[in-house]
């Protein structure tokens, strides 16, 4: 698969329409991509809370 | 169907979308002033990173924080904000068919705008505003230094004013059919805070103005900081939303992305109108002078209702762009659409950077950090730069900087010289700023703090200083500043370049990236 080519023509604005079919929704990729983006924020959250948790002990 | 008189409107031939010519003059005027504000800012971001940068320590004490001020004020309010209003003209005149609703207005506020930053920019570099971005009483700067930043604030609610009478002879006269297109809303959204940030700001800066002319007492310090990041933070949220329209809108021109789903979208940037003021509590998370209830309603609940809307935003936007890649037949595995992307277009690769280094970023690190308990061990280190570096730099500089791709051959009607260098520049920039924010970031894990001029506490009674892994860091910090530095150069000399003397191309469409 090559790059995209992107041509003028493929620049005309289509600011006002939307993809309201449901039928035409296939994001797979986009799907994985936040998982990622979801484990990313728990390992970091978890990171600091670890961190906070040895500085600021709790008897 | 338009509203426009006789030969005030040109229809651009590459969108086809027709170009109110009174817009065009103040998106033009606010676009070049806005680009010398960066400029302006940009000179005082390396001269902060070489100073911050231990190895180096360019700057002495009293110059880094002045241009420490320098810095936080054309960066983060002239520049975005004379983007912002160019946004707002352009988006509303030329997506709903309608001209602009004062001439006169726009150039009160152009003119106001203008003066306003160049009185703040001359106070602090002849030594009279040396009190940070934020400017906390009971320090106290030239009456200039306010009475500009009241008429960059005044201007740009009457440039926002101008954009809702936009709105409303728009609807008016039916320039458009059914609801405003979705950028036009994210923008209606962005002005909705703006006119609340807008307000903040002249409720604390007037005060404050006639104060440090010699009149009545100083604001009490608790309620200053309490409406000036009213003002402070909540500029920022104007930020978020313009960027999120500027993504859209980048999608449409540079792949035909269509917004997935009207609704959920919309329904994101009402979320924000609605939340991302009580954000800014974040910034008074250890601040003695406000409840711990207070404290926790805004950040630990009503904040995440406006983490929603960006996490809706985060998502629909690069789904949109994988529909649209996928309908075009790049449709091989999980990921063939986003190799195939054009990635070799500027204005797509600012975009989608600017969507990542935002998203995963910024998002992240600023959720963390807004966590009150988590807050404790990173308030006023260099991690809060380190977050919000990624987001108002990596995320919205650099969708603007996408947009401006756009902007110069649709609106300026030129084209760019030296391509290549025009393709290589978001990375630059992009990767600049995220070696600097992860320099910043690990450095305030160290315990490096903030707005400091000399971490290494020069002639201090007693041996103290950080961890060498502080200083890796820090030095990470001053080589991402200067590759990033050299990516904003990059870019204004490119645009500059393009705007005076690049080829014109009125009359046919633009080149295609």
């Amino acid at each position: 698969m090559t790059e995209h080519e992107h041509t003028p023509a493929e620049a005309r604005c289509s600011t006002a329409e939307a993809h309201d079919d449901e039928d035409e929704h296939h994001y797979p990729g986009t799907v994985v991509l936040t998982l990622i983006f979801l484990l990313s924020f728990a390992v970091y959250y978890f990171a600091n809370w670890k961190a906070l948790a040895d500085v600021w002990h709790v008897r | 169907m338009g509203n426009h008189a006789t030969n005030a409107v040109r229809t651009c031939v590459t969108t086809g979308l027709p170009v109110c010519l009174a817009a065009q003059r103040f998106v033009k005027l606010h676009a070049v002033f806005a680009v010398i504000f960066l400029l302006i800012g940009g000179i005082a971001s390396i001269l902060l990173g070489l100073t911050r940068w231990p190895a180096v320590h360019l700057l002495d004490a009293t110059w880094y924080y002045r241009i420490l001020t320098l810095h936080g004020l054309n960066m983060l309010i002239f520049w975005i904000l004379f983007v912002e209003v160019a946004i707002l003209y352009f988006v509303a005149t030329t997506l709903l068919n309608t001209r602009l609703a004062s001439v006169k207005v726009a150039w009160t506020c152009f003119v106001m705008m203008l003066v306003g930053a160049l009185m703040v920019n001359v106070t602090i570099l002849v030594g009279q505003g040396d009190v940070l971005l934020t400017s906390y009483v009971p320090l106290v700067a030239h009456p200039a230094f306010y009475l500009g930043i009241i008429l960059v604030a005044v201007g740009a609610l009457i440039g926002v004013g101008n954009f809702f009478a936009t709105l409303y002879i728009a609807r008016r006269d039916k320039t458009y059919e059914g609801s405003v297109p979705l950028v036009v809303f994210g923008a209606t959204a962005a002005a909705i805070i703006a006119v609340v940030t807008l307000l903040h700001g002249a409720l604390v800066m007037i005060p404050t103005f006639v104060w440090s002319l010699g009149f009545g007492t100083a604001p009490d310090p608790v309620w200053y900081r309490l409406i000036w990041w009213g003002l402070g933070h909540q500029s920022q949220q104007v930020n978020v939303c313009a960027m999120v329209s500027v993504w859209y809108l980048l999608g449409a021109l540079s792949i035909g992305a269509k917004p997935l789903n009207q609704l959920v979208c919309r329904s994101a940037f009402v979320l924000y109108i609605l939340f991302i003021n009580l954000a800014s509590a974040h910034h008074l998370l250890v601040d003695p002078g406000v409840t711990a209830g207070w404290k926790i309603w805004n950040t630990s609940y009503a904040m995440y209702l406006a983490v929603l809307a960006s996490m809706i935003h985060g998502f629909t936007v690069p789904a949109s762009v994988e529909v649209a890649m996928r309908k075009k037949g790049y449709t091989q595995g999980l990921f063939g659409w986003l190799f195939a992307a054009p990635w070799r277009n500027p204005g797509f690769s600012a975009f989608f950077l600017s969507l990542v280094i935002f998203g995963f970023l910024g998002g992240i690190t600023g959720v963390t950090l807004g966590t009150q308990q988590i807050n404790i061990i990173a308030h006023n280190t260099l991690r809060i730069p380190g977050h919000f570096h990624v987001t108002v730099v990596g995320g919205t500089t650099l969708a603007f900087m996408g947009l401006v791709y756009y902007l110069v051959p649709l609106v300026f009607q030129r084209e760019f010289y030296a391509r290549p260098l025009a393709r290589l520049q978001p990375y630059l920039f992009g990767f600049g700023i995220t070696v600097m924010a992860i320099g910043m970031s690990f450095a305030g894990s160290y315990g490096v703090p903030r707005r400091h001029w000399d971490v290494e506490f020069s002639g201090a009674q007693f041996a103290t200083g950080f961890d060498p892994g502080a200083h890796v860091m820090l030095g990470l910090l001053g080589i991402g500043a200067v590759v990033a530095f050299l990516g904003l150069l990059l870019f204004i000399l490119l645009t500059v370049a393009a705007v005076f003397f690049g080829e014109k191309n009125e009359g046919r469409a633009m080149t295609a990236w």
